[in-house]
């Protein structure tokens, strides 16, 4: 006969709690999991209103973990290290997503996009460069930014500026006036080194073009070949004229922005992301800042814009993933969340069907920009894979805090490069 | 009832035992293994690629300046804070006026996270309106803009203030506790015989705070061998690799690069480097005891 004493009750507690360790937690049928990036002044409070509304259309419950820009980085691999990915998660389109897809650890999406009718809600080109990978697609575009030169239109106004600089030229002239009246001409924040990636994206896209841009992103060409030099020495031109603020280096990318803001500086290059940041502390878009696109450099040359792709993929362990395949076509194909979520987190929306009346004007003409370009490219390091993304994220830090090393540095990342792009 | 006891113990030590074998044995034993693949982290896809990941460490340039930055980061970690710990320690032992406020101001810092001692002191580091920039400035009358932590040549140094900052308290305290066990009519018979304070301190108080020099340094080498969330808020290994340390360069390799293969080569590394000089502490430790227990 057992009797129940506190001693025995304790033992079995202790038990319990072991077990606990050890088991594994599954979601329930009618629950999807989902980890993501939008956090903080990228949109927490904007995104959660989406998936509420996804919630009460379809009796679906979303369980969130939400994890900041930076660290989800990590965050993602240790949870797909652990075979404990969740259902959906965000993910940057282009080279990470190829990544993860060779190490079949997405699901492909085909079906859904065909059931959903995705082809004609979602625009082409976005479409095309960032959902399709070894033929099959993985990802839908959640939102897209585009990468331009955003100012402080009081400050530019002031420097006598009547149109945005078209052409180098006019951008260097504009600089020269901003630094004589006692104002750094641009502001960067490349303290944790990628916002320093869009000028040497943009300066190689409007001098060498694409298709070479494409082949060093492929390591079908070296960092040390001529065209990048070309790239860089304008780079280095900037600098030397003292056009850059002073410790870019020791800057994050909002204090870049906080820069322009105060009118310390005039202009910085930053995704449209920096529009909701600058909403976000009270500015008006179109009234207090505006942008203009990254100046023609060489006639001849396609013109490419340049941006991330957020999208939303679903694991291929998805413990629901037809709960997950409703998730991504209704945050991609109703219009009201796509264009509510564009607004709040300063973005892009590829869904052809939001009516452009939702951006603010400074977004409208984002928008504009993109549709009329050549191209869209993905970001430098979203183009290239991330062992070679890491040699060259720390070059532009490298270069910024001593541009007179120019040549050593591009022949010692061309070899490490080439090391990389083995691994 | 021996058979009672032993149900017991083995009740109340399944919990902790199972936590420590499923997230420090399982991970240690993990990494033993991925060491030998070119597992990239993602998928369960990989191959066994012998020793090569053990390999390139040796032709690994970065390997070698975190190798470097992690030997001057432990020597800085050790001396700075012992010696610092020593002398508030020696300052503040005794009837000093004020003497428990300044004790407890401190040894404030340990009491807080690394996180939070990093972003303190990247605040105090930062060029435009940080404090340091600021002093210097009243003091020269120039303006001073110096990225302390951005720039190559100081950011390693930087962290090492402030990670000294933090972990001086640590060692004042212990130090003190250890300078109460020295009887005062020891010192009183020192002084009468004619020593000086400085013969009094290098002859007399230092060999007998041995046993408390072993705990202060034991402690700074294994937490010197944890710093990693301090060098990570303020640097995270830059700018361009001059502040990584070992572990800094395992968590580049393995979280940015993808290659969680080599990068668990680098954490067995530092494994067996930790395990030395934990074999090596626990030696002196025997002769210490030998000697003073």
């Amino acid at each position: 006969m057992f009797s129940i004493t506190r001693r025995s009750l304790m033992l079995a507690a202790l038990l319990a709690s072991t077990a606990g360790v050890a088991g594994p937690a599954f979601a329930d049928a009618g629950e999807v999991t989902i980890s993501h990036y939008f956090t903080g002044e990228l949109g927490l409070q904007a995104f959660n209103e989406q998936v509420q509304k996804f919630e009460q259309a379809s009796g679906i419950k979303m369980r969130e973990s939400p994890v900041g820009h930076e660290d989800f980085k990590t965050d993602i691999l240790v949870r797909a290290a652990g075979h404990s990915l969740p259902d959906v998660f965000s993910y940057w389109a282009g080279a990470r997503v190829d990544f993860i897809v060779k190490s079949k650890s997405l699901r492909p999406i085909d079906d859904m996009w065909a059931s959903a009718k995705l082809d004609s809600v979602v625009a082409k080109p976005i479409a095309d460069s960032a959902t399709l990978y070894d033929g099959k697609r993985f990802l839908v575009p959640f939102n897209y930014h585009y990468a331009g030169v955003f100012y402080n239109k009081k400050v530019l106004a002031d420097a006598g500026m009547t149109a945005p600089p078209a052409t180098w030229d006019a951008f260097i002239s504009l600089c020269k006036t901003l630094k004589e009246k006692g104002i750094a001409p641009v502001a960067l924040g490349s303290k944790n080194r990628w916002p320093a990636q869009f000028w040497f994206d943009y300066l190689l896209l409007r001098t060498a073009g694409p298709d070479y841009r494409a082949k060093l992103m492929a390591g079908e060409a070296s960092y040390d070949d001529p065209q990048v030099v070309a790239a860089m020495s304008l780079w280095k031109e900037l600098l030397d004229q003292g056009f850059f603020v002073e410790n870019a280096n020791a800057d994050d990318w909002t204090d870049a922005a906080d820069k322009v803001a105060r009118g310390d500086a005039a202009m910085t290059l930053m995704g449209t992301w920096i529009t909701g940041y600058w909403n976000g502390v009270g500015l008006v878009a179109g009234q207090d800042y505006d942008f203009f696109p990254f100046p023609k450099i060489k006639d001849g040359i396609p013109n490419a814009a340049v941006g991330p792709v957020d999208g939303l993929v679903i694991s291929a362990n998805a413990a629901n993933p037809e709960g997950a395949e409703k998730f991504l076509a209704f945050m991609m194909s109703d219009p009201d969340v796509q264009a509510k979520w564009a607004e709040a987190q300063g973005a892009l929306s590829a869904n052809v069907n939001v009516d452009p009346k939702a951006y603010n004007s400074v977004m409208q003409s984002a928008a504009k920009t993109v549709a009329e370009a050549d191209t869209f490219a993905f970001n430098y390091d979203l183009a290239t894979t991330p062992p070679v993304a890491e040699v060259g994220l720390s070059m532009f830090t490298r270069f910024i805090d001593d541009p007179s090393k120019l040549d050593g540095i591009l022949k010692a990342v061309a070899v490490d490069a080439k090391a990389a792009f083995k691994q | 009832m021996e058979r009672h006891n032993t149900v017991w113990r083995v009740a109340l030590l399944t919990p902790p035992l199972t936590v420590f074998a499923v997230f420090v044995i399982w991970p240690l034993f993990s990494s033993f293994f991925y060491s030998v693949t070119n597992w990239n982290g993602f998928g369960s896809e990989y191959d066994f690629v012998g020793l090569d990941n053990f390999a390139k460490i040796f032709t690994d340039k970065l390997f070698m300046n975190a190798a470097i930055n992690t030997t001057i980061w432990m020597v800085a970690a050790i001396v700075v804070p012992t010696l610092c710990g020593l002398g508030l320690a020696l300052l503040l032992d005794g009837k000093v006026p004020g003497g428990r406020a300044f004790k407890t101001v401190f040894y404030l810092p340990i009491c807080l996270s690394a996180v939070i001692v990093g972003q303190i002191w990247t605040w105090i580091y930062q060029p435009d309106w940080g404090l340091l920039n600021t002093m210097i400035s009243i003091v020269t009358g120039e303006k001073m803009r110096y990225a302390w932590l951005a720039k190559p040549d100081t950011a390693l140094g930087s962290v090492i203030l402030a990670w000294s900052w933090q972990q001086t308290g640590l060692s004042m305290v212990i130090y003190l506790a250890g300078l109460t066990a020295i009887p005062e009519d020891l010192l009183e018979v020192c002084e009468i015989e004619g020593a000086k304070l400085w013969q009094r301190i290098l002859f007399v108080v230092l060999p007998l705070l041995t046993p408390s020099t072993v705990v202060v340094i034991a402690l700074s080498v294994i937490n010197s061998l944890k710093g990693f969330d301090i060098l990570y808020i303020m640097t995270g290994g830059g700018p361009f690799n001059s502040s990584d340390t070992l572990a800094m360069h395992m968590y580049n390799e393995s979280f940015r690069k993808y290659l969680m293969g080599y990068g668990s080569a680098i954490s067995v590394v530092l494994f067996l480097i930790a395990l030395t000089i934990i074999g090596i502490y626990f030696r002196q430790l025997k002769k210490v005891d030998r000697i003073y227990g």
